[in-house]
């Protein structure tokens, strides 16, 4: 060893120990005391697109001067993964099928809905999804399916159920999402299993063979809307599952002739909606926030836009004609009709996933 | 060594040696730990374990994946060079006063986001794209369908175009450091222009040959996005796995020790490189 390593090494070992000193005294937690004082501006973590004013128009009245701010979350993993490192926001946003583990990780507070105006008209059976124990933890907000969408110039035979996916007829025209927990639970309803959600080994070891069992049907996975309303559009694409509501939108709207299907087991569905995170700073300005989103005017804003339904029952009469009709928002059975995603523990996940990168695998 | 000359080694080397050890050693410290991790957060993390060590070797259709990846990367290396070389070997020997030029031009798909680029391959080989519509209008094939994308080969294909450009320059500036007398020596010894290729120039570039396989090889056996768009079902890469493990069943741990396996992979084989053509000269060029 030379003498300018050795002291390019000495160097290097010194700025070791610094950084870690560094880190360990920034690791001594703060005392309450030090904590910001509670006013403004309120901060949430939303997805890019729901952070325009017309979705939270009583807030946004009462603040002209803005007194919020944002941050942006890809996916719901992400925004998991962000708070479990002692990310500091006061609102979140994510999907029914994580709220659980973030109510088991205590990352949120329990609501008080008797402080949220608009409450009474939210749907009593998405508010169910987001009570844990007795306690209201999250506040639904924007729901969907999630089903099967086809080329009806391309296909002569429609589909009927989850498991004509399966047949020969679509071979290399399929498109299926490239997300493990919703083709877990399309071969799970495929297979006659009633709660996908709770699935025994053995029926794990099916769905995964089942799955496997597609890919000649299989022409590609999809990531994202775009990528799939490209996919249909181009023709590459003639049946694809589990497509979104606004997708099916943007395709009509671009003129492609495509009909969005209910299968007989019933559409698969999703919710999102708000909860007050645990380390929340601006607890009153929190819910006075989710008082103003799931106020009718905010909600009917999101379903015009989006076309997805609205939690607040209030709202039907403001949303448009046609996205109601479409998907039959006025309909009292829709939402009984639906299969909503329900909470996945860490381990199931992990399950799933592995189970998903399995099929992907496999030839 | 004098003192003088030292001190201004370490001022320039410093600044970057520093950069590598607290962007690269120090996270490759942290990864190595995280394997041994029994989860990604809260109490788990705390937990050590090996268990994430049986489940990767019970588990074989990581191998699998991993195997495939390797050798879809080598195919994308060595198809990269051994289109670009004859690219390099024109600007150097044939294209003059112009090589700056055209070499500016090689570069310029570069610019373009590399996500429009393979978006652009779809527009090409899909059903609606370029090729379709002219096979659908001499009436070779009656009905559109995605000719080649979402396979495999697609995936190698579309990774080449990407590579090529930046397989050709390091050719290029090998190529271009041969001495011209030694091309003049050989043609008055008689040689032919095939033989003074295969014996002077080819060896003298190897060292560039050496440095575009590593550019290309070692960041294509991580790739995830190319895959993920014109892979299709089976065009799945060791890449996807550990994008899937960090990004969707947050188990890091697995993750982590995913990459791992694919830095001791990737060792051996630069190690076999270095063997055949001597990786110090790329330095000394």
């Amino acid at each position: 060893m030379t003498k300018m390593h050795k002291q390019l090494w000495q160097g290097c070992i010194y700025l070791c120990a610094a950084v870690l000193m560094t880190a360990c005294v920034n690791a001594i937690p703060s005392s309450p005391a030090d904590a910001p004082a509670a006013s403004g501006p309120l901060t949430v973590l939303e997805w890019a697109g729901y952070d325009e004013p017309q979705y939270y128009q009583p807030f946004a009245a009462n603040h002209p001067d803005g007194d919020i701010e944002f941050a942006y979350l890809d996916q719901d993993s992400d925004a998991y993964a962000k708070m479990q490192s002692g990310f500091q926001i006061d609102v979140v946003h994510p999907c029914s099928n994580w709220w659980g583990v973030w109510v088991q990780a205590g990352l949120v507070q329990p609501i008080d809905t008797t402080r949220l105006s608009n409450w009474s008209g939210i749907s009593p059976k998405l508010a169910a999804l987001g009570n844990f124990d007795g306690q209201q933890y999250f506040v639904p907000w924007e729901w969907g399916f999630d089903s099967i969408l086809v080329r009806t110039d391309k296909i002569e035979k429609m589909p009927e159920s989850w498991g004509d996916l399966w047949d020969p007829a679509y071979a290399g025209r399929l498109s299926i999402a490239d997300m493990p927990e919703v083709n877990h639970a399309t071969a799970a309803l495929a297979l006659g299993i009633k709660d996908p959600w709770q699935t025994t080994p053995e029926q794990n070891e099916a769905i995964k063979q089942k799955l496997i069992e597609l890919k000649p049907n299989v022409l590609t996975y999809w990531t994202g809307s775009t990528e799939l309303s490209q996919l249909v559009a181009s023709g590459d694409v003639w049946i694809a599952s589990n497509v979104w509501p606004d997708t099916y939108g943007t395709l009509l709207d671009e003129g492609v002739q495509v009909a969005y299907l209910e299968p007989k087991e019933g559409r698969l569905g999703w919710v999102c909606g708000y909860g007050i995170s645990a380390n929340a700073e601006h607890v009153d300005l929190a819910y006075e926030y989710l008082d103003a989103l799931i106020s009718p005017e905010s909600m009917a804003q999101e379903a015009n836009d989006f076309w997805y339904g609205a939690a607040n029952m209030d709202a039907l009469p403001l949303i448009d004609e046609s996205v109601v009709k479409l998907f039959e928002l006025d309909d009292p059975t829709v939402l009984d009709r639906t299969i909503f995603y329900e909470t996945m523990s860490e381990e199931q996940r992990a399950e799933v996933t592995e189970m998903w990168d399995e099929v992907k695998a496999s030839q | 060594m004098e003192r003088n000359k030292l001190s201004w080694l370490t001022l320039f080397i410093g600044p970057s040696a520093l950069w590598l050890l607290l962007l690269f050693v120090l996270p490759m410290g942290a990864m190595a730990l995280f394997t041994f991790r029994a989860g990604s957060f809260g109490a788990e993390r705390e937990v050590f374990t090996l268990e994430h060590y049986r489940d990767f070797l019970s588990q074989h259709s990581y191998h699998l994946l991993l195997w495939r990846s390797t050798w879809m990367s080598l195919w994308v290396a060595v198809l990269s060079i051994v289109l670009s070389y004859p690219v390099a070997h024109y600007l150097v020997f044939r294209a003059g006063d112009r090589r700056i030029l055209y070499l500016l031009i090689l570069m310029v798909p570069g610019w373009i986001s590399f996500l429009l680029r393979i978006f652009a391959w779809k527009v090409i080989l899909g059903s609606g794209g370029a090729l379709n519509s002219l096979l659908l209008w001499s009436g070779l094939i009656h009905e559109a369908t995605p000719i080649l994308l979402y396979s495999p080969l697609a995936v190698v294909v579309v990774l080449v175009y990407v590579w090529i450009p930046f397989a050709a320059l390091p050719i290029f500036a090998s190529l271009q450091r041969i001495d011209n007398s030694l091309l003049e020596a050989a043609a008055d010894l008689g040689s032919p222009q095939w033989e003074t290729f295969l014996r002077v120039v080819l060896p003298l570039s190897m060292p560039g040959v050496g440095a575009a396989f590593f550019l290309v090889f070692i960041p294509t056996l991580g790739e995830y996005v190319t895959p993920l768009l014109v892979g299709g079902v089976n065009g799945i890469m060791y890449g996807n796995v550990i994008q899937s493990q960090f990004s969707r069943a947050l188990n890091w741990p697995l993750g982590s020790l995913l990459s791992l396996v694919m830095l001791v992979v990737v060792l051996p084989i630069m190690l076999l490189f270095n063997r055949l053509i001597k990786l110090e000269e790329i330095v000394e060029i």
